[in-house]
This record gives structure tokens, sequence and C-alpha cells, in this order.
């Protein structure tokens, strides 16, 4: 249906009642949460685009805690999985469990069966452990023996990952990064914010408590907005062309990356760039999409979809090296 | 009779003779006999400090020994003795051992620096039977040497010193530098040859872009207000008016305006001064662009021909820089 300039400007004016909770959750998020607004907002725009999050970043960042309060704030069901190196996918998803006294086996549910599942060094289980994530991340859906279950919405893996040099971790498969909308990579505070932080938990009353202030209801209803963010079609070959990028450097006079790149963008990249593009022009009040909302996510949805080669690893080039490149020669609608 | 008596005699004599001999050898080994040493000099008259090479060389019979096992010891010489001085001693050398002898051979030089007739004393040899420890010596004949001097006729006077004396050049002790220069320059010669034949890559023709970046920018702004698009294609119009100003910006003031946001574009142009100080009028027509391009914005028509005449007004500010610089005014001159 061809959205007209009217259609349009009622979006906005939705968009604008819509997303005033998003303020409401920055509020309580920030009780606890000092700085580190990159990551929250990644947060909320995985929370808005329905799209799962992998955080990453060195032990100490608050990656847990702002899962864990983001959780807090909206009312709804919440478990943590703290994923361990002895951890069986019957752990995550659930097993059958044979009752004696009804001579049957009985389903007995999992941690994933909430609306958000912390999953915590989630590269500190074996594959197999990740792999299970797989059917409900992309599926919403779970089978436990011969049953299927759906997973309630919203359903959000927030997973957390220390970096692959950590001792003791395991690479993420292709095909379960794949499943993530956003990989963040989380930084140090400033001095600033760092002062904050330690006077915040050193206070003499404790940390400040989360109150629900979102019900699951009002984001499925921003969930439906955000897919009504009018996306023109200037800014779809945008990222079109940025994907493409990825996969046919050199159509983009690009050619001294193609050694570089193992494989580019899927059209998952695609179709989570465009969303996450529309997610963060709702957190900006916006109800059409511009250039700069699709460069904001590109490098979080983009970095864990190009392989990078043994070469490129040699010269110690990045795939947000390789984004830049891609970011600085196509041009701009 | 008396001739065949002293052939008789005679015969006798013989036999006895012959016997006793027959019975010498039959008396023990002597050194001397399987055990001979030499001391020969090449020369016995030398002038002052020149050199005599005396051969040392002793021999043993192996046939005499019966198996005894002997060490023989070559003489010790003193480095000074008698106006005589050892100058070198070579390694022993055993050249010429067989079966039946055993030779060990030794060249010792000896000079002297007084004249007169001196004598180089017998060397001691000395032999040692491993097998039963008997031990004996033996020496060599003594050798005279005659030094002597320069002869000087005194009744003369004193000569003065000779001047150095000068080398003849000759072209032949420097035949390899002669041909090492030789040869290169002949290669050097050979190279810029070949660097001046070489094959010269045609040279790119300079593009010279026929209209500069201002003429460009003013004639597309020209054509759009003679076609005003905006009547039939809003967003073509945008997207051209924003296209023709940042292509300006990229061309003119090396801003990579074609790959930025409005945003970023907003950012790049605050280094340069005389695009900052239009700032606002760029921001309005950009900002305006994109909601026309990206949100279905309808500007009004008055909007449309606001846009160009900011976007005009831009670019006529930077006329000054986007001249050459010899149109340029000059500034602070007293002419």
């Amino acid at each position: 249906m061809e959205n007209t300039s009217y259609d349009i400007r009622q979006i906005n004016e939705k968009i604008h009642q819509a997303s005033s909770f998003v303020d409401l959750l920055n509020m309580e998020i920030n009780k606890v949460i000092v700085g580190q607004k990159y990551m929250v907002e990644r947060l909320m725009i995985g929370l808005l685009a329905q799209g799962h999050v992998l955080l990453e970043g060195v032990p100490g960042l608050a990656k847990t805690l702002s899962i864990k309060s983001l959780s807090s704030a909206i009312d709804a069901k919440f478990s943590r999985i703290q994923f361990t190196p002895d951890l069986l996918p019957a752990d995550v998803v659930g097993t059958m469990i044979y009752n004696q006294q009804r001579n049957e086996f009985m389903v007995r549910k999992g941690p994933i069966f909430a609306n958000f599942i912390l999953a915590d060094e989630i590269n500190r289980a074996p594959a197999k452990v990740q792999s299970a994530l797989l059917e409900a991340m992309q599926e919403k859906q779970v089978t436990i023996g011969d049953t299927t279950f759906k997973l309630e919405e919203p359903f959000l893996v927030l997973a957390t990952q220390n970096p692959i040099e950590q001792e003791g971790t395991y690479t993420l498969p292709e095909a379960q990064v794949d499943r993530f909308m956003l990989k963040v990579v989380i930084g140090y505070p400033t001095k600033e914010e760092e002062r904050h932080i330690i006077r915040q938990n050193l206070a003499p009353e404790g940390q400040a408590k989360i109150s629900p202030v979102v019900r699951p209801e009002e984001i499925l209803e921003a969930r439906k907005l955000v897919r009504q963010v009018y996306m023109d079609e200037k800014i779809e070959q945008y990222i079109l062309d940025v994907v493409f990028a990825t996969r046919n450097p050199e159509d983009y006079k690009l050619g001294k990356l193609k050694p570089l790149i193992a494989y580019g963008g899927s059209p998952r990249a695609s179709i989570n760039l465009a969303l996450a593009s529309k997610a963060y022009a709702f957190t900006k009040r916006r109800g059409y999409v511009i250039p700069e909302d699709v460069r904001s996510v590109c490098f979080d949805v983009m970095r864990h979809r190009v392989g990078l080669t043994y070469e490129a690893e040699a010269e110690n080039v990045t795939s947000e090296n390789i984004l830049s490149e891609i970011l600085n020669a196509v041009e701009v609608p | 009779m008396k001739s065949i008596k002293n052939i008789f005699t005679t015969v006798l004599l013989c036999c006895i003779f012959a016997g006793a001999r027959a019975q010498d050898k039959e008396e023990p080994v002597q050194y001397e006999d399987y055990f001979k040493v030499t001391a020969k000099a090449d020369t016995t008259r030398i002038r002052i400090g020149e050199s005599v090479k005396v051969d040392l060389t002793a021999k043993v019979m192996l046939y005499a020994l019966k198996g005894a096992n002997i060490k023989v010891i070559f003489p010790n010489i003193p480095d000074s003795s008698n106006h005589i001085e050892l100058v070198e001693r070579t390694q022993l050398d055993t050249t010429g051992s067989n079966d039946n002898q055993r030779i060990w051979r030794q060249t010792v030089t000896f000079t002297s620096f007084d004249s007169g007739r001196w004598e180089l004393p017998p060397m001691k040899f000395e032999v040692y039977s491993v097998t039963d420890g008997s031990y004996d010596s033996v020496f060599t004949d003594p050798i005279f040497i005659d030094v002597s001097t320069v002869a000087v006729d005194t009744t003369k006077a004193f000569k003065p010193i000779k001047p150095l004396r000068v080398v003849g050049f000759n072209w032949l002790d420097y035949w390899f530098l002669i041909l090492g220069g030789f040869l290169l320059i002949t290669a050097i010669v050979l190279y810029f040859t070949m660097w001046r034949n070489r094959k010269k890559a045609p040279k790119p023709l300079p593009v010279v872009p026929s209209k500069s970046p201002f003429e460009r920018a003013v004639e597309a702004l020209d054509k759009l207000e003679k076609e005003q698009p905006w009547q039939t294609d809003v967003k073509g119009y945008y997207t051209s008016l924003t296209d023709v100003l940042r292509n300006y910006f990229e061309q003119q003031f090396n801003i990579p305006a074609m790959e930025q946001t409005t945003a970023e574009l907003m950012d790049d142009i605050k280094p340069v001064t005389i695009l900052n100080q239009q700032r606002n009028e760029i921001y309005a027509v950009l900002s305006l662009a994109d909601l026309a391009k990206f949100a279905k914005l309808q500007p009004s028509p008055q909007e449309h021909e606001d846009s160009l005449r900011k976007a005009r007004a831009v670019v006529e500010w930077t006329r000054a820089s986007a001249l050459p610089k010899t149109e340029q005014p000059a500034i602070g001159t007293n002419s």
C-alpha cells in the first residue's frame, strides 16, 4: 500500500504518543545504570524491532545489570540462564520427566519459557547448548519430546558474551550469531560516569529499585507501529547497497576489500538493518526513516554478519574497519 | 817351491782375516750401526744477517732393532749461542720412511750479526728404547760458518743518504682497475641507453574540466529554475537540488558530501569557514529536502523556490573561493 504524506503525518502523531514509554523506560533504567546510553538505546531498538541482542564486552561493564534492569522495568516474565561449560540443552529448553504416580512422562519447561531471557555469558557454553536456543530465537517456539510450545510474546533473548580472547570461551556458531539482530560492543564508561557509579554503589541507602513502568501490551503495540514507520525506496536502495557492498565490494569500487571478506551480509542482514532503522527512527519519534538511522544502526546490525578471511585477521582488519570503508564509499540518497 | 809356500801363506792369512771379519758381525748391535744423524748446512759463508739453513736428519734402520720400540729426540737448540741466532725451526718431516728405515727431517734456520768464523757446535740426538729403557745419544759434526761484513773503504768520505727511489709508472700494474672501470662505464652507458629508449607509457592527458565546479553548480541551478521540476516531481526536484549542492561541496571543498548524511555534512562544513557562514541556509535546504525525499512531505510552491534561492545564495557566497586564484581580487595591496 502506497503511503501518502497524510499517512506519514498520522504515523508521526501516533509515534509521538506511543513512544512516550521510551522515555519512561530510559528514566527507570537510568536509576541503576550510569552512562552506557548507547547500550540502553540498542536494547530499546532490540525490544521494539523484535530482535535479539548480543552484548559483548569485558566483565564488569553492567551488561547483565542493564538487561535485568530493562526486564524489571517491563511488567513481564524474566528468566536468567547462566551459561557454563557443563550446561545441557535440556537445562535451557526443558525436558520430559517420568511421573511415577501418573505413570507417564510430563513436560518440565525450561527457563526459556519467559518474555525476557538473559543468556548470561552465552559463549561459555559449548555449541550444542547455544544451538538449543536457535529454534526458540528464530521460530519463537520450543519442541520438547513430540510437543511444540509457542513462546509467549514479547519474547526477547538478550545475551552477553565476553570477548573471544577471554579464557574458557567458545565461539558462537555463525548460524546462531546471525539470529541476533544486533551485536553491541560495550566500551568502558568515562571518568565522570565511573565516579557516579562508585557513588551510587556506595550510597548508604543502597541501589535504587526498578519498578515496572511499561506493560507488555504497550511493547507489542509499539512493535506494530515500528513496522508502520515509513521507509522510502531510496532508503531501501541504500540498505541494499550497503549489504551488497559486503558481498560484492568490487561493484562499489572497493575491490581492495574483496580478499578481506569471507562472506557478506545475508538477506537477514538486510531485513534486520531495515527493521532496526525503523526502530531507531521510532526512538527518535519520527514516522519515517532517514539515512542517519541506517548509518546509526549499521555497525551493530552488520558487524557480526561480515565474515573475515585469515588475511584480514592477519592484518588486524576488523569487520568495523570494513563497514567504515563501505559506508564511506556508498552514496547516501 | 818357495812361491807355492808364499801362496799358501797368503791364502791362510786371507782365511784368518775372513774368519776374524765373520766373528766381528756376530758382535752385539751398536747404536751407530742403525741410528745415523747428519747436520748439513746449505752454505757456510754468509754476510751479516743472512740466513743459513741446516737440514737435520735422523735415520733409524728398522731391521736392526728386532722389534724394539724406540723414540728419537731431536737436539735442543738455544735461541742464541756462540754469535749464532736461531731464526726458525720447521716441523718434523717423516717423508721417505718405509718398512726398512724411518727418517725424520727438520730444517733449522740460523743467522749471525757478528762477523767472524763461528762454530755451530755438535748437536745431540737422543735415542730412547721404550722396550727395554736403554738410552743413548749421537752427535752431529760441528759446522763452521764464516760471517763476513761489508767491506768499507774508510779512506773515502761519507756519502749522503740516497733520495727515495721513484718506481716508474706501468699501466699493467693497474690492469684490473682499468678493466673494472671500463666495465662499469659500459654498464652505466648501456643502462642509460636502454632507459632512454624504453617504451614510454603514454602520458595521460590532463583532464581539464571544461567548467569549474562553481560554474557547473550555477548552470545546474539555472536549469532547475528554468525547468521547474517541482511542478511534476517534488521528490525528484529535491533530490536534484541536494545533489547539485553536495556535488559542488565535494568538488570544490573536497568534502565527501555524496557519501554523507545531512548531519555528517553539517559537521564536516564546520572547518570550512566560508561554508560555515552559510550553515543555516544549507541546513534549511538539506533538512527540507530530507523530508521531501524520505517523508513524502509536500512543501509549498513558495518553499520550492525558497530552497532554490537559498541553494543559489550558498553557491554565490562561496564564489570567491571557487574562482581560480588569478581571478581573485588582491587583498591588502596598496595599489
